[in-house]
């Protein structure tokens, strides 16, 4: 589904990304962990276009997209929610789920009654945002605000999702739903590639993880397979 | 560093005695009234530099404080009959008082509305030096002779070199405040004001000086402009000058004084090159030629896109075919500048010097000047004495969005040397609570009370005076200076000297003791070898210790710190704890907003917790743990036993 082939990028002249390879398969949820500045996210946004991959290959759905822009590649398929979720804060709720299909949509007339039944979707997934699609999304709660945006990337029908630290600054009770949600995610059939800060919750719902360390890929393996291995419990599972 | 000395200083030297040597060898009276004129506009756009460069506001009334300047000086001689350097100083004076009144109210706005407020200001002044005929002339103009002193008659070659020596000194005096306290204070204020404000740095005192720092310096030149043409009509002040003294400083080189004296340069000679057909041509096709070689350049590289490499060759072809198409170069003026500014723009957004000074420094291998050791951190942060007193109190604190009470009524005691977590649900007015107690917001009702005495309501510069310091949790460092400079620029009572004598130069000393002060405060949050790197490029994590380092360097009494492990990994929340735990050695008292339960636990000697702007529950971490109310509302099912903070669970 994902294929990502020695990937290099990084920002003005430092190279933050030194050749990262990861495979997506269909259906998979697929984790990335690691330190800060080990280039997690800037994976996620070489792969979405949110930035030019300087070297390397990414292809989606047997289409390389590398050097795309970011509209293009999103066309295709590729929904990328980021980091500290960047909902459009004075747009309401619904609005911004329709901005997430905004690609498959008219442009001017009659978009509502298309998207309704992508709307219903969202919603049933997320029963909370029914309850506050009039609502500004600026005032929604953090853990409101990181479904409204995995929702919004869900709108375009996406063949892969990029979820870029869903859980950061969230309550621990909040934490638990938004784990919640990805096991839903999952269980629709939905393929996901996550990155995340708590590395076990991570391994709980991932089906193959990869564990990023100064721009590389270091381990690669299984949940079960990253368990044993020393290193990794010691650098970031404790 | 002493290469870097002798090449910097070298190189003004050179340049100041080549220029002041000039006459000696070509008596060309046209020539000499050039360079006059350059070192006249070097002065106005150091000046304009300021505004427009350093405090990154859209100036446009800087013609209009040439025009005040100039007809202050025509005015004091021609009516009050003083003497040269009278009339100069008037002419500063009216520059800085006229500048400070504008900045008052002007300054208040932003952007866009700013650069009209200015214009307006502009068209003011050029109305009022028209029609107030009795003072100034009207359109008929204004003359006067220029005054001698002690007897000497300046002749051309006299007042140039008086020009030169002025010039020179602005240029040292402006090189001293900005690599001073000021120019940090300049930079980080267009980074981050809310930061600048936070770190006890006044944003709107800061932007208020720097302004009539600049429109003085326009008064000067106003003044030199006078006695230089002894004529003055209005007309020569207007928005047309305003067009082409912006070019100068954006194709110069922003903040920068370099790009100030070359962007004087360009408009000094702008109006020869343009009546000189072949010197005309041969410009641009020049242009054109960099302009292509840099855009082939780039692309290949990969470092600029089409857009940007291809509009400044077109733009560079339009005014080398244009010069053979048109009759008369100068009738076309505007759109020349137009299409030059256009290019420059596009093509080199850091002007001349900007570019030139990256090339520079590599081909020089110009290091920047070595560091002093480190203080004690004993000395940076006194021991504060820890007597379980109260140190925070708030009383009934509400604030209100609208309908939304965000903060409903909390009461809280911080006492000394404690660290106080306040931990609660997205959305339950932790952050709005610390923004109220900080300064950010006013609360609608309740009190603060510090050391029993009343905390400043609604102003984060006066509580951040006040000895309360915080981080952010969406970070607010000031992204374009270094780590050190982050640091210094909040260290408290960094410069107690008086900007006469930082203008002289004589803050050398306070600036390596700043220096010191800084260090030891990085080494505390492990980013001692990170001091010269630019904030913006150090990692994620880095970047919130980083701001827990400036935080410090304010030496406060409170230290508030909203949710610093947000997004940290394993390994660096486990250094952010022994971070923490090595502040609270110091004696100050901590406020700490976070969700990680973890570090919550260890650090927190007590903890509130807050639901709907109210507080649910106090206690010792252990107790709140255990609390009903905490865990429906925030901690979700306690089942995990203790461990490590891997986790979402709570522990």
């Amino acid at each position: 589904m994902l294929k990502v082939e020695n990937l290099h990028a990084g920002y003005g002249t430092s190279e933050v990304l030194l050749g990262a390879t990861l495979h997506v398969k269909p259906g998979m949820v697929v984790a990335l962990i690691g330190a800060n500045g080990a280039g997690k996210t800037t994976t996620m946004r070489a792969i979405s276009g949110m930035i030019k991959p300087t070297q390397g290959q990414v292809i989606l759905n047997g289409i390389p997209v590398q050097g795309m822009t970011a509209s293009r590649i999103a066309k295709l398929g590729l929904a990328h929610s980021p980091e500290g979720r960047k909902v459009f804060g004075p747009l309401s709720v619904e609005d911004n789920l329709l901005l997430g299909a905004y690609n498959h949509l008219p442009k001017f007339f009659g978009f509502r009654g298309k998207a309704t039944a992508d709307l219903e979707k969202v919603y049933e997934l997320f029963p909370r945002l029914r309850e506050r699609f009039r609502q500004a999304a600026g005032t929604l709660s953090g853990g409101e605000q990181q479904m409204l945006a995995i929702g919004r990337a869900l709108m375009a029908n996406p063949k892969v999702i990029l979820l870029d630290e869903p859980s950061m600054g969230l309550a621990p009770v909040i934490v638990q739903e938004v784990f919640a949600t990805i096991r839903r995610l999952k269980e629709a059939g939905i393929t996901l590639l996550l990155v995340e800060q708590f590395a076990k919750s991570a391994l709980e719902v991932a089906d193959y993880a990869y564990v990023m360390d100064h721009g590389c890929i270091a381990v690669e393996g299984t949940p079960a397979e990253l368990h044993q291995n020393e290193k990794v419990i010691a650098a970031y599972l404790g | 560093m002493l290469k870097r000395l002798l090449l910097l200083r070298g190189t003004e030297i050179i340049v100041l005695a080549l220029l002041a040597s000039i006459p000696l060898f070509i008596s060309n009276s046209y020539a000499l009234g050039l360079l006059t004129l350059l070192a006249i506009y070097g002065i106005l756009l150091i000046g304009l530099d300021v505004t427009v460069g350093y405090l990154g506001q859209v100036n446009l009334a800087q013609a209009a404080f040439l025009g005040l300047g100039a007809y202050a000086a025509g005015i004091s001689v021609t009516l009050l009959g003083f003497g040269i350097f009278e009339s100069l100083a008037i002419s500063m004076l009216v520059g800085l008082v006229l500048g400070g009144l504008l900045a008052f109210p002007a300054l208040r706005l932003e952007g866009p509305q700013f650069a009209l407020a200015t214009l307006s200001f502009s068209a003011l002044c050029t109305t009022v030096l028209n029609e107030w005929e009795g003072l100034t002339g009207g359109a008929q103009g204004l003359s006067l002779t220029r005054p001698g002193l002690f007897g000497y008659a300046f002749n051309a070659q006299g007042f140039y070199w008086l020009c030169l020596i002025l010039f020179a000194l602005v240029w040292m005096a402006l090189r001293n405040l900005l690599s001073s306290q000021w120019g940090r204070a300049f930079e980080a204020l267009r980074d981050s004001p809310i930061a600048t404000d936070a770190m006890g740095v006044g944003t709107y005192r800061h932007k208020v000086a720097g302004f009539a720092l600049g429109s003085a310096l326009g008064g000067l030149a106003g003044g030199l402009y006078a006695l230089n043409f002894q004529y003055l009509q209005p007309q020569g002040f207007t928005y047309d000058l305003m067009v082409i003294l912006l070019l100068g400083v954006v194709l110069g080189g922003r903040k920068s004084l370099w790009g100030a004296f070359f962007g004087a340069s360009l408009i000094v000679l702008l109006p020869n090159l343009l009546s000189n057909r072949l010197l005309f041509e041969i410009i641009s096709a020049l242009g054109l030629l960099l302009a292509v070689i840099a855009g082939i350049r780039g692309r290949l590289r990969k470092t600029t896109q089409t857009f940007q490499a291809l509009a400044p060759v077109v733009a560079m072809s339009l005014l080398v075919v244009g010069g053979f198409l048109v009759e008369n170069t100068e009738n076309w003026r505007k759109a020349i500048f137009a299409l030059m500014l256009f290019s420059v723009v596009v093509g080199l957004p850091d002007g001349i010097m900007g570019f030139a000074a990256r090339y520079l420094t590599r081909l020089f291998h110009l290091e920047p000047p070595s560091l002093p050791p480190a203080s004690a951190l004993g000395d940076v942060l006194p021991k504060k004495p820890v007597n379980n007193s109260v140190l925070l109190e708030l009383k009934e604190l509400k604030r209100y969005f609208g309908g939304v009470k965000a903060v409903d009524g909390i009461s809280m005691t911080v006492r000394t040397g404690h660290v106080h977590g306040l931990i609660g649900p997205n959305g339950s007015g932790k952050s709005t609570a610390v923004n109220v107690i900080s300064g950010l917001y006013a609360p609608t009702s309740g009190e603060i009370l510090l050391q029993g005495k009343a905390l400043p309501k609604g102003s984060l510069f006066k509580v951040a005076r006040a000895g309360v310091s915080r981080t952010f949790q969406n970070l607010q460092l000031f992204g374009e200076l270094s780590a050190l400079d982050n640091v210094m620029l909040a260290i408290k009572g960094a410069y107690r000297i008086p900007l006469p004598l930082v203008l002289l130069g004589l803050a050398k000393a306070e600036e390596k003791r700043a220096q010191a002060d800084a260090l030891a405060l990085l080494e505390l949050v492990r980013l001692k070898q990170h001091a010269r790197t630019r904030a913006k490029d150090l990692t994620y994590g880095s970047q919130r210790f980083l701001e827990i380092a400036r935080a410090l360097a304010r030496k406060p009494e409170l230290l508030i710190l909203d949710e610093p492990a947000a997004g940290l990994a394993h390994p660096d929340v486990n250094e952010l704890v022994d971070i923490i735990k090595a502040i609270k050695q110091y004696g100050i008292a901590i406020i700490l907003i976070e969700h990680h339960m973890h570090v919550v636990s260890e650090l927190c000697d007590v903890v509130t917790v807050i639901d709907g702007g109210k507080v649910i529950a106090e206690g010792s971490p252990a107790e709140v743990k255990r609390d009903p109310k905490v865990i429906k509302a925030y901690l979700g099912v306690a089942t995990e036993p203790d461990g490590p903070d891997t986790h979402p669970l709570p522990v």
